[in-house]
């Protein structure tokens, strides 16, 4: 009995409590999405921060920076510090590997030059592990080389130095490099404006390629075309943006990043003459954040990592967001951003693919973020891939899950709506393009809608336009009845 | 029944421009009722295309429509119109009143408004390869809509052609001016009430 009453009592101090109420509202959360109309509705993240790589998994190697990161496909992950001059090789749990600095030859013996000098990394900036060969790029910047080691023992392969029969004015300071399957070695020099230099793999000059046009000023090309050929070379010369990263995808194909206020684009994809090829078939152009107040607020991408099925992720060093698009450049999700909060960065330098997840690296603060996909973020880019590889059922089930997830995906709805239009439903493939504002795929469905509708309806079309007819032949008849 | 009346005077005038503008601007008493329910209905549409527009041709966002807006701002360059031709043409010897001007407009807005109408009844059962196809329609209706307000301009200002068209380039320029007096109006309005404003905000603070 005096058990029942002390719990009765319980019950009505619990109820006497204040309630603490939980809206999604005041949770941190600021993601947001671009719609179709520049707005920018709530998002969830397709990303949240999984697990930092600093100081603490190096030990007694000190981490100065990190300006560069690259993950092999045996998931080792290669980070660049540009302060120690180091090149960190952590496996896939993140613990250390190898401390790369002074280079060994097969031996394990330091290599040393001709002026007894060890041959030692000189603040690079660049990695790149060649998985056909096995084989790892370290773009030495400060000692103008491409230093080539071993994959597996990191022992010294070869060097590449400023080849002979190099042409132009642009210095030979390796920053960013990519090897394509045959061995090609593309180098970005930071502020070259003659392109992306490619290196044949024995390290002869190829060609400059890549084509990043400046943005045109109509006021000076105003007065450009009416000036004399003296007054124009007085004249401030439009030298080509430069490109500041790149990226090689599963194809081959080079992706290349600029955050130069002048260029026209900001992200490239390369065919092999050079052009930009990128799709942007999304919203907007592939620019990161659509609305800016002023050419310093825009979206300024330090690097770009791009997938085997197409999704590419960006990095903005401006306000630390990863913009994530997929093959077609429809803008999936925004997250990240710059703060002291865990996961956030200070001054982004590059990112990368690790598996599914993704590697943020931050070099003020020289630590590397590992983010995981959310629920929603898993369903997104299994989405994606889908769509890719051509299994459209599985994306539209994909799809139909994150709308459930988070309602104010609407490329999703374009989602449903594409498939939906393949299997000729036509009226649920009007329904949700609608939602994802995908006008073209509309007006295929509402083509299919009509043509079933006029179908099912002739009758009720032909009955009076035959009425019309019979009305005009009778009044002719009428008429010359009446007139003889 | 002078409605009736106007409204065979009005079909008269969509294809006897000149003829039909004699007689309307020459009747013994000029009736206005028709031409502002045209002007208001012109306004309608206007709004009636924001929302009603097929999906296909339509990208308003039509959770945001604001109607009032909508129908100001369709009204607007009509209105200013009206306003720098009866200033332009006063000086420049024409005979219309601004009364003329106003019937002439709203009479020669007919046409285009009945192929926005159709325009927007259309856009909904056509697809993207159609809808240029139906640009083309709808711009019959502003062609026709131009050729009527021309020809309405010249009868009642008694102007040849050309002297028409010069006057249509300075109604252009008198617009542009209305345009810019009318903002710094607004904005030295505004900067005296917030002057005033701080002037009182300034005192029942003190007192």
């Amino acid at each position: 009995m005096k058990k029942k009453r002390v719990l009765l009592f319980v019950l009505i101090l619990c109820m006497l409590l204040p309630s603490t109420p939980v809206f999604a509202e005041h949770t941190q959360e600021t993601n947001y999405i671009y719609d179709y109309w520049g707005d920018t509705p709530r998002s969830l993240p397709a990303f949240e921060w999984m697990d930092t790589i600093d100081q603490g998994q190096l030990g007694q190697i000190k981490m100065g920076s990190i300006d560069d990161v690259f993950v092999s496909k045996d998931e080792r992950i290669f980070l660049v510090d540009t302060l120690e001059s180091r090149v960190n090789v952590l496996d896939a749990n993140l613990q250390l590997l190898q401390s790369i600095k002074l280079i060994r030859d097969e031996n394990n013996k330091i290599i040393v030059d001709a002026a007894n000098k060890q041959l030692m990394l000189d603040k690079p900036e660049g990695v790149f592990y060649h998985e056909y060969s096995d084989e790892l790029y370290i773009a030495d910047t400060g000692a103008e080389r491409i230093v080539v080691l071993d994959g597996l023992t990191y022992q010294f392969k070869r060097i590449i130095e400023r080849p002979e029969n190099m042409v132009g004015a642009t210095l030979f300071k390796p920053s960013k490099i990519v090897v394509d399957k045959d061995g090609k070695i593309s180098v970005i020099v930071q502020g070259s404006y003659e392109g992306i230099i490619e290196i044949h793999n024995n390290g002869t000059f190829s060609r400059y390629f890549g084509l990043n046009k400046p943005r045109v000023n109509v006021i000076d090309h105003f007065w450009k075309t009416i000036a004399t050929s003296e007054q124009k070379e007085k004249m401030e010369k439009v030298f080509a943006p430069a490109f500041n990263n790149l990226s090689i995808d599963s194809e081959g194909m080079i992706y290349a990043t600029t955050f130069d206020s002048s260029a026209q684009d900001k992200v490239f994809r390369f065919n092999s003459k050079g052009e930009n090829v990128l799709m942007e078939n999304g919203y907007f152009w592939v620019i990161g954040d659509v609305n800016y107040l002023s050419a310093d607020d825009r979206s300024q991408f330090v690097d770009i990592a791009v997938s085997d099925y197409g999704v590419y992720a960006l990095l903005d060093k401006n306000k630390g967001r990863v913009f994530l698009y997929n093959f077609q450049g429809d803008l999936l999700n925004i997250f990240g951003s710059i703060g002291y909060s865990k996961g956030d960065v200070r001054e982004p330098t590059s990112i990368t693919w690790f598996g599914d997840k993704l590697i943020v690296t931050d070099k003020q603060f020289a630590i590397a973020h590992v983010y995981q996909p959310t629920e929603f973020g898993e369903a997104a880019l299994y989405a994606e891939k889908q769509y890719y590889y051509g299994q459209w059922e599985e994306a539209a089930e994909s799809y139909a899950k994150t709308i459930e997830l988070n309602s104010n995906y609407d490329i999703a709805y374009t989602g449903v709506g594409r498939n939906y239009l393949m299997q000729d439903e036509y009226e649920e493939a009007m329904y949700y393009s609608k939602l994802g504002n995908a006008r073209s795929y509309f007006s295929k469905a509402f083509a299919g809608y009509r043509n079933i509708f006029i179908q099912n309806n002739f009758i009720w079309l032909v009955i009076p336009f035959l009425l019309f007819a019979g009305y005009l032949i009778y009044s002719e008849y009428r008429y010359n009845r009446k007139n003889g | 029944m002078s409605i009736i009346e106007d409204g065979k005077l009005m079909f008269h005038v969509l294809l006897h421009p000149f003829d039909g503008f004699y007689q309307v601007i020459n009747h013994e008493k000029k009736r206005y009722i028709l031409p502002t329910l045209i002007l208001i209905l012109v306004g309608i549409v206007g709004v009636l295309s924001y929302q009603y527009t097929g999906f296909i041709l339509n990208t308003f966002p039509i959770h945001y429509i604001n109607s009032i807006t909508i129908f100001i701002t369709t009204l607007f360059p009509i209105v200013l119109f009206l306003i720098s031709n009866w200033s332009i043409t006063t000086l420049f010897d024409g005979n219309g009143s601004i009364g003329d001007i106003f019937i002439v407009m709203c009479y020669a807005l007919v046409p285009k408004l009945l192929f926005d109408i159709s325009g927007i009844l259309l856009s909904n059962v056509v697809t993207m390869e159609e809808a240029p196809l139906l640009n083309a329609f709808t711009m019959i209706g502003t062609v026709w809509f131009c050729f009527l307000l021309f020809c309405g301009l010249c009868v009642v200002h008694e102007y040849t052609a050309l002297t028409n068209v010069l006057t249509l380039i300075a109604t252009f320029i008198a617009a542009v001016i209305i345009i810019f007096l009318a903002m710094l109006y607004f904005t030295l309005m505004g900067k005296v009430i917030g002057f005033v404003y701080s002037v009182f905000s300034e005192i029942t603070k003190r007192w």
